[in-house]
């Protein structure tokens, strides 16, 4: 059964959405006005999101270079995977959406506020994405009690040889629908600053 | 002497001395990789009393019970269903191997899941969980429970009333607090304090996550807030990744090392977490001979709490502001949405009266026609989530008022408590039930008191009546009863006598509802904005108040500088200076440049707001409309465009000018075309986001610099089938078609959007982009890539010219 977290919070990635919008240090000209109204709506935008999470470890029952199957038989076709996963006993596999609520508010300033709507854009993308480092944390932590830890890395449906349908298999397993994102024919997850991702996990001597 | 009075006995004279790591121990002694140390110890129960013996004979006065994951969700893991049994077996094996000399504590720890509203897990759901494992416990003759390594403070307080419902033992709460300071879940030590003291936790600490340094800081910001002894129980260092194997490299004298700074900081009781061994202990209980604990120094705290905040409620500090408007009288569309069970409008009050200063946000959901107590718990567990804000719970109804304070993560603020007799009663059991501060309200119910001296009387009265649930002064504020001066002339006086008293001969909190002071009057906010100054010269300590009142908020900052609350002024002073950077050149420096390096000067500082005026005064002056566009705006544009490709601008500042841009383009609109004036657009290129996609904010920065640059765009938007592509661009005869994806299965529809265009005789240029499109894939469905919304310009001024050769 998947562990459904309605309220995850975290330190506001604000280094990496002024990196996602671009910003880079010793290069990028910006005066402290325009910083304080960058970081004011950033920090508005974090007020909207309501990050949520999903998160199911599961045992590596088999694995070739073709893809790993998981206990019950849930098989993930995909040579990347299988590389990222070498040496791991398990699977961490988890979502995160960052809200609808944000998705709103991007939408309501779009025509008449692209500069608005593109900094809401990056905030809502970069904390779902830190929802994912919370969940690694929070695995992490629970994980080394039984002598286990979790790759550094993780992995995304869509990304290598490991295709955007398994997306599918993601939502059923963790039941993502529990915190409110919905999936369309094309897998793309709604609302759209919503992720999905892999983890390994190791046995520990 | 029972447990808790030998407890209370050491604490007094000495440090406590708490046992070390069980699941270390355990592997140390042979048990295996991935198995459940409560299973492993039922079936090794002499392996696990030889730890218990070590940790006695290291000087541990109280060992903790083998159970941490002995909990229904856990042992379900291992499809094990006898909770009650396991525990009582583990509890009675620690009992065994303690004997005399020493206590055992059954030990309760997470369950791995989320309580509501931060999890899936129903509050009643955990505290019969934990029921269950406390029954188990208790037949297996344990002494006090400890509840430890807590990330989610619900899940806390769901294990804590579970005790406090079935037993009166000693009880010792800690939670697990990473590098930030606070629990994953947001909690810091004090809030977690704060509420946890409230809710009758015996002693409350942390434990775990982290090695000794780390913790002592924690130790010492809690100390100063604390009604109760404090525990630390830290893990014998960070734990050390070497070639697969986890290890805590810190060794007894060095782990021992730190206990006279936990005990300055406040610790008076510890133990060891993770690592910790039998020598640990033995080295700490050494160390702690020497030293005589801090005792507690309060016995009572005016503060309330959230899962992630506590607002303290000390004397002489700035006024606090309780935020109103979360209340469905007078507002039409709050009162549909509670009926329809929504509560969007009460989350985005919430956080815009805390944007405004609001500290605490009063909740009210009462209004005929609702069941208040499933709405009102409902907007609590929503609020929770929305704002760190602790919450003032306004209800008449008791029930509702039950289940909210139940589910509330924190120490809660009930509004009110009257003094009528056949509810006085109940509801001071209910709020010393879950250790809630009161608003103390001096009305009987027969009359309301019109005069300082008979309120006072009613306040001594329930005040008297608090003390026997075990209130202090600190844990009440008085409701001083602002009445409307239009039918009392002297209330308002009444009130500030009142307030006065309270924070003067009484010695406790006042708070006001502000609003009533004006009822009947024209021009309210001068009424009410002149009587919370004088109130705050009073002694008030909260007002009832709506903070998006500017001014308002701005007396209440003035009047804590003149009251003395406000040191050296600098809130007041930090509220009102504002910093500035102006980019813009100084006004005398502005005045010599013309209208039309001020137009391209707006364009590239992104001013939205000048460039348009700057437009008007251009063409009053007799420039036209042609030259502003191809002379000066569009090379300012390519001038961002380029400052952005050297990444000199980032996204915002690119957006920023293209949006000023636009913005005086559109004053220009009507005048091109006019007096010979040939309109000229560079092209006109159809932008869409293909099939099955709904991401489309790329696709709108694109339109957006291509309108800027002089083409002519039209854009269907997103998820837009090729059938509406092609017969867009055959109507419109577009130059270019521009198409949009972010995934790699959306992606392929741009492949096949392009072969219906090819099918339909559509020939004109595709240009494609988004996160996850290449040059290379570009190249395989004949099309051309752009980059972004610079890039999309330069591809589509190179396609245009190419075709035009």
């Amino acid at each position: 059964m998947p562990i459904h977290f309605q309220a995850i919070r975290v330190r506001l990635p604000e280094r990496e959405i002024f990196a996602r919008l671009g910003f880079r240090k010793g290069l990028t000209s910006l005066s402290a006005a325009e910083r304080e109204t960058v970081s004011k709506t950033i920090e508005e935008a974090s007020d909207i999101v309501l990050l949520k999470g999903a998160a199911l470890v599961m045992d590596i029952r088999d694995r070739d270079d073709a893809g790993i199957t998981l206990e019950g038989g849930t098989v993930f076709p995909s040579s990347s995977l299988t590389g990222m996963l070498a040496g791991c006993s398990g699977a961490l596999l988890m979502g995160a959406t960052a809200g609808q609520g944000i998705m709103d508010a991007i939408a309501a300033c779009s025509s008449q506020n692209l500069t608005r709507a593109v900094i809401l854009d990056a905030v809502g993308s970069e904390m779902a994405d830190a929802a994912l480092d919370w969940i690694m944390d929070y695995a992490g932590q629970d994980l080394l009690r039984s002598s286990r830890r979790l790759t550094r890395k993780r992995f995304s449906a869509g990304y290598g040889d490991f295709s955007l349908e398994n997306q599918q298999t993601m939502f059923d397993m963790l039941q993502l629908g529990e915190i409110g994102i919905r999936m369309t024919p094309a897998k793309v997850l709604i609302p759209e600053k919503s992720v999905t991702a892999v983890a390994g996990v190791l046995r520990l001597t | 002497m029972n447990a808790r009075q030998k407890i209370q006995h050491i604490i007094r004279r000495r440090v406590l001395i708490l046992d070390g790591a069980t699941g270390t121990e355990l592997q140390a002694r042979g048990m295996p990789h991935g198995v459940s140390p409560e299973l492993y110890s039922l079936n090794n129960s002499e392996i696990i009393r030889s730890v218990h013996r070590g940790y006695l004979e290291a000087g541990s006065d109280i060992i903790f019970a083998c159970t941490f994951g002995a909990n229904r969700f856990k042992l379900a893991q291992y499809d094990v269903t006898d909770v009650r049994g396991v525990n009582r077996k583990l509890a009675g094996t620690a009992r065994e191997a303690a004997g005399s000399r020493g206590l055992v504590a059954g030990d309760i720890g997470p369950t791995g899941r989320f309580v509501e509203p931060f999890g899936d897990i129903g509050f009643e759901a955990a505290v019969a969980c934990y029921k269950e494992q406390i029954q188990g416990l208790l037949e297996g003759g344990v002494d006090l429970f400890v509840i430890e390594t807590m990330i989610d403070i619900q899940e806390t307080r769901a294990a804590l009333i579970a005790i406090k419902e079935v037993t009166d033992l000693y009880t010792i709460v800690t939670m697990t607090y990473d590098g930030s300071g606070r629990t994953l879940n947001g909690t810091d030590p004090v809030s977690a304090l704060v509420t946890l003291q409230a809710l009758g936790a015996d002693a409350v600490g942390c434990n775990c996550s982290t090695g000794p340094a780390e913790m002592i800081p924690l130790i010492t910001r809690m100390k100063p807030h604390a009604r109760v002894p404090l525990v630390a129980k830290p893990n014998a260092g960070l734990p050390v990744l070497r070639q697969g194997k986890t290890s805590f490299e810190m060794g007894p004298d060095e782990f021992a090392g730190n206990v006279r700074a936990f005990v300055y900081a406040g610790a008076n009781l510890l133990g060891g977490c993770c690592g910790s061994t039998a020598e640990h202990i033995r080295a700490l209980k050494e160390q702690c001979s020497s030293l005589r604990p801090v005792p507690v120094q309060r016995r009572s705290i005016s503060a309330v709490s959230s899962h992630a905040r506590t607002v303290f409620l000390d004397r002489g500090a700035p006024l606090t502001i309780i935020g109103e408007r979360i209340n469905p009288t007078g507002k039409k569309a709050l009162q549909q949405e509670l009926r329809e069970g929504k509560f969007s409008l009460v989350n985005s009050f919430a956080r815009e009266q805390v944007r405004k200063g609001a500290a605490l946000l009063d909740v009210n959901v009462g209004m005929p026609g609702i069941d208040e107590k499933a709405i009102l718990t409902q907007a609590v567990k929503n609020l929770v989530l929305a704002t760190d804000s602790p919450l003032c719970l306004d209800t008449s109804h008791i029930d509702a008022l039950k289940a909210a304070l139940r589910l509330y993560p924190g120490r809660a603020l009930i509004n009110s408590i009257s003094a009528e007799e056949k509810t006085l009663e109940d509801r001071l059991r209910l709020a010393a039930s879950y250790g809630a501060m009161f608003i103390l309200l001096p009305i009987t119910g027969s009359s309301l008191p019109r005069t300082a001296l008979e309120r006072q009387e009613i306040v001594r009265r329930v005040y008297a009546a608090a003390r026997e649930h075990g209130f202090t002064r600190d844990d009440f504020m008085v409701d001083a009863l602002a009445m409307a001066v239009s039918a009392d002339g002297q209330a308002a006086l009444e009130t500030l006598k009142t307030i006065t008293w309270c924070s003067r001969t009484l010695g406790c909190h006042s708070v006001v509802g502000l609003s009533n002071v004006s009822f009947g009057l024209p021009e309210r906010a001068w009424v009410n904005a002149s009587f919370l100054s004088m109130a705050i010269a009073s002694g008030l300590s909260c007002a009832i108040a709506n903070p998006e009142s500017v001014e308002l908020m701005n007396v209440k900052r003035a009047g804590d500088v003149l009251a003395g609350r406000d040191k050296d002024a600098a809130g007041f002073i930090g509220h009102f200076s504002v910093a500035r950077d102006h980019a813009v050149p100084a006004p005398a420096v502005q005045e010599r440049l013309s209208v039309e390096e001020l137009i391209a000067r707006a364009i590239l500082e992104g001013d939205r707001d000048r460039a348009p005026a700057l437009v008007d005064r251009a063409l009053d002056e007799g420039v036209k409309a042609r030259v502003l566009v191809d002379g000066v705006m569009i090379p300012a544009i390519q001038k961002v465009g380029e400052l952005y490709e050297k990444k000199v601008y980032f996204l915002p500042q690119l957006i920023a000018s293209a949006e000023a841009m636009q913005r005086g383009f559109e004053r220009l609109e009507p005048f091109l075309g006019e007096g010979g004036d040939v309109s000229t657009t560079k092209g006109r290129i159809l932008l869409a986001t293909v099939e099955g996609d709904i991401h489309d904010i790329g696709k709108n920065i694109v339109g957006l610099m291509l309108k800027n640059n002089g083409y002519d765009v039209l854009d269907l938007g997103k998820d837009v089938p090729p059938q509406r592509i092609i017969a867009a661009a055959k109507d419109a005869g577009v130059d270019i078609v521009g198409l949009s994806a972010l995934m790699t299965t959306t992606m392929m529809n741009m492949g096949e959007t392009v072969n219906r265009l090819r099918d339909a005789g559509i020939t004109c240029d595709v240009m494609v982009g988004g996160a996850v499109v290449t040059g290379e894939f570009a190249e395989t469905i004949g099309a051309s890539y752009a980059r972004d919304g610079v890039d999309a310009v330069r591809v589509a001024q190179n396609l245009l010219s190419r075709k035009r050769t």
